[in-house]
């Protein structure tokens, strides 16, 4: 299995139920140490604000939920979100 | 250091309203003396109920103050920006999240408060039939990557949606203080308002943890209530949200001789207890 695959998976299913665009949400897992990821999340523009959320609410969201998906794996992961 | 006394539907929830009252976060941190297990009653009629004995691990020096300790509401705790290189060495479950085996609770409906007003009006049926789908598919697809074995059922209630999780390992969804679940919950309703471009009312509950929660959380705002009405004067319950700060209001509005009201802001928003007028004779 992939390193990070699981939160690889987990955070695209969430931004694409988010989006309006979900075709143009990418999700690309970059491997910083040997247990320690990072997604990084970018979408269409009109959409990342969605993604975002007030205050950063939503996209904290999704990192507290990627963090789970990684501890699957015994990894830690990092969620950015690239305009 | 003394123990305190604790009655409850089972166990978990009597040792839960202990935990709370002392103001432990965990099970680990404290002597747990269970003096009768009690009997689960038929449909929850006729059980008897389980009574524990619980008091803080020596050398935790936790003396119980004025203030009330109302286990921090989970919602701030889902805010904290974590960037990922917040390691609580999550996947031993908090000791709140291990029992999925939570047991119906009906809370009290005693006062009709005035619904924060944060409250969108209530969806249409058509609507909330559509939100509960979108709801439901949302969190299979969600347990899915993950991987993770469960069930999602999902009901409305008055113009909310209310889904719940259940499973197998789905206790790792509910994280340190629910912080999990409440973000799994506000993504859940950002998908419903994506596709309603609306305010929806999503409450979302995982392994029972909810139900579980608000059955201590009455038991404990119970027991404050009487310490109000025994000693007199008001006890400020720590910031809650506003689905916990209800319970609360719920719990003492059903207490005679004490009432309680709501100071502060959100997310700093407390209740406070004070004994009524008459009471104070």
């Amino acid at each position: 299995m992939a390193q990070g695959e699981i939160v690889e998976r987990v955070v695209r299913f969430i931004v694409r139920e988010i989006v309006d665009n979900p075709e143009e949400v990418k999700v690309e897992i970059i491997e910083e140490g040997p247990d320690r990821v990072t997604a990084e999340v970018s979408t269409a523009k009109s959409d990342m604000g969605r993604v975002i959320g007030k205050r950063g609410r939503v996209a904290n969201a999704i990192r507290t939920i990627a963090q789970v998906a990684a501890e699957e794996e015994g990894l830690e992961a990092g969620v950015e979100f690239l305009d | 250091m003394e123990f305190v006394e604790v009655r409850g539907k089972s166990v978990e929830v009597a040792v839960a309203g202990a935990l709370a009252e002392l103001g432990i976060e965990s099970e680990e941190q404290a002597e747990i003396e269970v003096i009768s297990e009690g009997k689960k009653g038929f449909l929850g009629m006729g059980g008897e109920d389980a009574v524990v004995k619980v008091r803080p691990k020596p050398k935790k020096k936790r003396r119980r103050r004025r203030r009330g300790k109302g286990s921090g509401s989970g919602e701030n705790s889902g805010q904290r920006s974590d960037q990922g290189t917040d390691t609580r060495g999550q996947s031993k479950p908090s000791s709140q999240g291990s029992r999925p085996k939570g047991e119906g609770q009906k809370p009290k409906r005693a006062s009709s408060r005035p619904k924060p007003k944060s409250d969108p009006e209530p969806a249409k049926a058509e609507d909330l039939d559509e939100q509960t789908e979108i709801v439901e598919s949302f969190l299979t697809g969600l347990i899915g990557a993950f991987g993770i074995e469960g069930e999602v059922t999902v009901e409305t209630n008055k113009g909310a949606i209310e889904a719940a999780v259940a499973g197998e390992h789905s206790e790792a969804l509910v994280g340190n203080k629910g912080a999990v679940m409440n973000a799994v919950q506000e993504v859940t309703r950002t998908v419903v308002q994506r596709r309603f471009h609306q305010p929806a009312r999503v409450r979302v509950d995982v392994a029972g943890y909810r139900a579980r929660r608000r059955e201590a959380l009455a038991i404990y705002a119970e027991r404050l209530a009487k310490q109000v009405i025994d000693e007199g004067g008001e006890i400020m319950l720590e910031p809650m949200n506003p689905a916990d700060r209800k319970v609360v209001h719920d719990t003492v509005g059903g207490i005679d001789g004490v009432e309680s009201y709501s100071e502060g802001d959100d997310p700093r928003r407390s209740v406070v207890l004070s004994k009524t007028e008459a009471a104070a004779e």
